[in-house]
This record gives C-alpha cells, structure tokens and sequence, in this order.
C-alpha cells in the first residue's frame, strides 16, 4: 500500500531560506526552501559533497543554520534550547549508513538500548522491543550479538531501534550504502512498510536504481542548491542534469 | 520509579565502564590513593600538631603573677577579684608562701633541692588561667603595673615562646590549606584524564543513546558515578594503610623525640575515616563533573 501525501496538509518539515556556512568557510547549503508534508517519503540525492548529509545533521540538530529556519511540526529547530534536544530526538527515528550498533550489546538490547535511555519500564520494553523485531523480521535473534549477523540484518536492527518509540518521522542517511543490491532491495521495502503506518521517511541516497524503481519524491542537492524537486522522480534527471552521477 | 530506573541504568553502566577501562581506572584509583594518604598524612599531622600545640597551650595560658612579701593580703584579694571580673580570664587562684612551699616540696623534682633550703624563699603567686592564649601578654601586663608585685620577679611570663609557637601554629595551618588545595587541583585534573579516557571508549555508545533522545545528565551520570566510585575506592585504600600505618608512625616518632607528648588518638580514626571518605567522593565528583561538562554535550 503507498500513502499519498497531502501537500497542502501543515508541513511536518519545513526549511526557509536556510544557509549553512561552516566555520572554515566551506558553503555548505545555500538557500534551501523546502516542505515535507506528513507521509511523504522523499529521497534526498546529489553527489558526494552536495550537502545532503548537512541537510540531515540540521534536521537532526547536530549543527545550526548560519541562516534562515527550519521548523519541525512547527517548532524552530534553530531556536530549540539544548535541554529540548532530547525530547526532539524521541520523535525521530535515525538510520546510518554504518548501523551504529553497539557490539557488546545483543539485538535485543540494542533496541532495548532507546527505550532504556527514557527510562521505560522493563514490560513495556519487551512488548516494543518484540513488535520492533518482528516487524523487521528478525524474531528469534534476539540474543545474538551483532558481529553474527549479515549486513542487512544489522541495518534491519538498526531499523528496529529507530522504530522502537514509534517516531512520526525517519530520517535515513545513506541506509543501503553498505549493502548488496538485493539486501538493499529488502531493506527498501521494510521502509516502504514503515511509511506506509504513516511515518514520514527523509532517506539521502547514492541508490539509483531504487530511486528510479520506486518513483518517489526526489530532491536533488547540487553544489549546496536544491537543484531539483520532482513529486514522482528519478535519480538523474534526464534533461537538465545529466552530470549528477552516483559516486 | 523512572529515576530508580535511570539510576540503575547509570549504576550499571559505571561499573561496567569501569571495568572495562580496568588500567585507566586502577592507574587513576591508585593516583588518588596517593594524593588521599598524602591528604590523610597532613591530616594526621595537623591533628598530632594540634595535640602538642594544646598541651603547650594548656600550660602558657597560665602565668603566675608573684606577691611581694609584705603586700596586705586586702590589697591580693582586691586584685583577685578584678582579675576575676576581667572577661578574659577563665580563673584565678592565690598560693600563698606557705602554700607554694609545700607544693615545692613535694615536687619529687626538687627533693634534693627542698631539703637545702632555709626558711621560705618562695614568693605568694596568683596563679591566672586565661581563656585565650593571645590575651595573656595583656593579662602580664596587668600583673606587671600592680602595685603589689614582686618587683624583681614580676611573673613567669614567657612573652617570646607564646608568640612563637601561635605565629608557627598559623603557619603550619596555612600550609596545610595550601597543600590541601594542590592535592584537590591534582586529583581533580586526574579524574578529569580519566573521565576523558572513558568518554573516548564510550564514544559510540554516547553517539547511540545521543541520537535515540537521551538526556545530557542521562549520558553524563555514569561518568559522574564513576568519578565518584574511584574517588571511594581510592579513599578506602588510603584509610586502610594509613589506620594499618597510623599507631607505629607514632610510637616511632615518640621513641625518637621523646620530649615532644605526641601520641596516637584512636578516637580520630573516624573523622580521619569520614573526612578522607568524603573528600574522595568529592573530589571524584567534582573532577568528574567538570570532565563530563567539557566532554559531553550532546
């Protein structure tokens, strides 16, 4: 099932005029204006440097703008204090490129692990900590440590945990990176599933031929500029931009 | 409940990194323990100070103001009692000749002497114990420009010794909080090393619970109790040899210099105990605090 996103809803995403300029000069975005309505699912695409991995650390408050605003169901991240930070992070779920798992924990805890920081009670851990692991499908491996397991499993962990609180948003950077074609493919599909419960997926993405397999929002960041923004996209625009290439 | 939880979580995650980080932790333990006996010593050493500097105290806070002989006992016992009403002094007695005789005599001291002597050379005496030892200069003073003193022997006032012995007893307090204060600047800097060490290795832990929403002090508290279990540990090392080291050091000491009445206070073990406890529970957590504050922010 795919969810239609209604763009004329309140954006849960929004960025206007947003600049981001680091320290040593390097310009990192440049004027960036754009609105994620909720469950939407947008590939976020650009050669390496473009600035996607900028867009996502600001969407996760790890950096500032230099300039200009963005607001998360209506809250302006810029203007967030740091004791709020927390509470922003519980609603979002955060997937890596490099799994950031812990490996002296088991899968169990290590989902457990996002649930434990907010101080949840141990049954309620252990009914979320299930449904998470089972709607990754990764039922019955709760005790093995992540060193045993492929890399897709490990990212299909890495999921799980980002879905453990039930965020209303994904935020995914780079998650097939590490990945065969075909596990890529799998773990496509569990995020599909996911946004099709109605939480709204951001994933930056080098993965062409599922960007143009799913025919998705397309974003694309050339250069620090939204270069393109397609409701229905692929991966290269064939027309104006030819030059973007997958590194 | 959420807070016993989070305590838990932080309890648990303090000692396993402790564990894990075992050199870096026994390296730090053992620094503090260092620093703790050198804190403990200075802490002993100031007690048995204070203990000599009492007993002197004790007995240069009581000077005796000699009678002239023929003075009339109205005028002594007028002078008593004005000494008496004097806010500075704790008490006052009169010897008299005779009185101050017997005493000599039976002073095993001066049995040879006792014997020699014809007829009673000895001076009457008012014998004034002051509260504070600064006050007895004033206290002789008052006793010098009475009419009824002793002219060629006013008092037993030793002006010089008191002065010595309180400008040393201020110096030795002094250094004291000097050393104290290096000892806390070096132990904190320590604790801070190590904090530093166990944030590195927890790096991507820290990285993990940042991302799924934990609080700065849900991150920072392990490092915190850490901080505060290897000062504890430490501290009960150092208490430990320095209770085991305590008793001989002074017998030692005291067999040395015998002329000097130091002696082992057992009943200071235990606020030598609750000082040293304590200190390394704050030292670890205030080196910890500023380590954790420099170190992790999310």
């Amino acid at each position: 099932m795919v969810l239609t996103p209604d763009f004329d809803s309140r954006p849960i995403i929004s960025f206007q005029h947003v600049w981001k300029t680091y320290p040593t000069g390097t310009e990192a975005l440049r004027d960036i204006n754009l609105v994620v309505p909720e469950g939407d699912f947008l590939f976020l695409v650009g050669p390496s440097g473009a600035g996607k991995s900028t867009l996502v650390r600001l969407l996760i408050r790890e950096e500032k703008p230099t300039k200009g605003k963005i607001f998360v169901e209506g809250i302006e991240l810029g203007r967030m204090k740091r004791r709020q930070l927390p509470h922003y992070r519980r609603k979002v779920g955060l997937v890596f490129q490099d799994f950031k798992l812990l490996p002296n924990l088991t899968i169990y805890e290590n989902v457990a692990f996002a649930l434990r920081v907010l101080g949840e009670p141990d049954d309620l851990v252990q009914s979320r900590v299930a449904d998470a692991l089972d709607t990754v499908g990764l039922s019955g491996k709760e005790l093995t440590y992540p060193a045993n397991l492929s890399g897709g499993e490990q990212q299909r962990v890495a999921i799980a945990r980002a879905l453990v609180h039930a965020p209303r948003f994904i935020i995914a950077d780079e998650p097939t990176g590490n990945l065969d074609p075909a596990t890529a493919w799998e773990i496509m599909q569990l995020f599909l599933r996911i946004n099709a419960r109605g939480a709204t997926v951001v994933m930056a993405t080098h993965n062409r031929e599922i960007v143009d397999l799913l025919r998705r929002r397309v974003v694309a960041i050339d250069a620090g500029q939204i270069a393109r923004d397609d409701r229905s996209g692929r991966y290269h625009d064939e027309v104006t931009k030819p030059q973007i290439r997958a590194q | 409940m959420m807070k016993l939880r989070n305590l838990k979580f932080a309890l648990n995650s303090a000692w396993q990194s402790f564990w894990r980080n075992l050199a870096v932790s026994l390296a730090a333990v053992l620094s503090i323990t260092l620093i703790l006996i050198l804190a403990g010593v200075n802490l002993l050493v100031g007690h048995a100070f204070s203990q000599v500097v009492d007993g002197f105290r004790l007995k240069v806070s009581e000077i005796s103001i000699n009678v002239a002989d023929g003075t009339p006992l109205q005028a002594i016992y007028d002078f008593q009692d004005q000494l008496k009403a004097d806010p500075r002094v704790a008490s006052v007695k009169f010897i008299t000749k005779e009185q101050a005789l017997l005493d000599f005599q039976a002073d095993p001291n001066n049995a040879v002497f006792a014997q020699q002597i014809d007829g009673n050379p000895l001076d009457a005496k008012l014998e004034v114990r002051v509260f504070e030892l600064k006050d007895v200069a004033a206290i002789d003073l008052l006793g010098r420009r009475w009419a009824g003193v002793d002219p060629t022997d006013p008092t037993n006032y030793q002006g010089d010794f008191v002065n010595r012995m309180l400008e040393l007893s201020s110096w030795l307090g002094l250094a004291g909080i000097l050393l104290m204060a290096i000892l806390v600047v070096v132990s904190v800097v320590i604790v801070m090393n190590t904090i530093r060490t166990a944030v590195y290795h927890r790096r991507k832990e820290i990285e993990v619970m940042k991302l799924v929403g934990a609080t700065e002090w849900f991150v920072r508290g392990p490092f915190v109790i850490e901080g505060i279990m290897t000062g504890l540990i430490a501290a009960a090392i150092a208490l430990s040899l320095l209770v085991i080291a305590y008793q001989p050091a002074v017998e030692r000491f005291h067999s040395d210099l015998v002329f000097i009445p130091l002696s082992y206070d057992p009943t200071f073990i235990s606020s030598l105990a609750r000082d040293l406890l304590i200190g390394g529970a704050l030292l670890g957590a205030l080196g910890s605090y500023i380590g954790v504050r420099r170190y992790v922010r999310i």
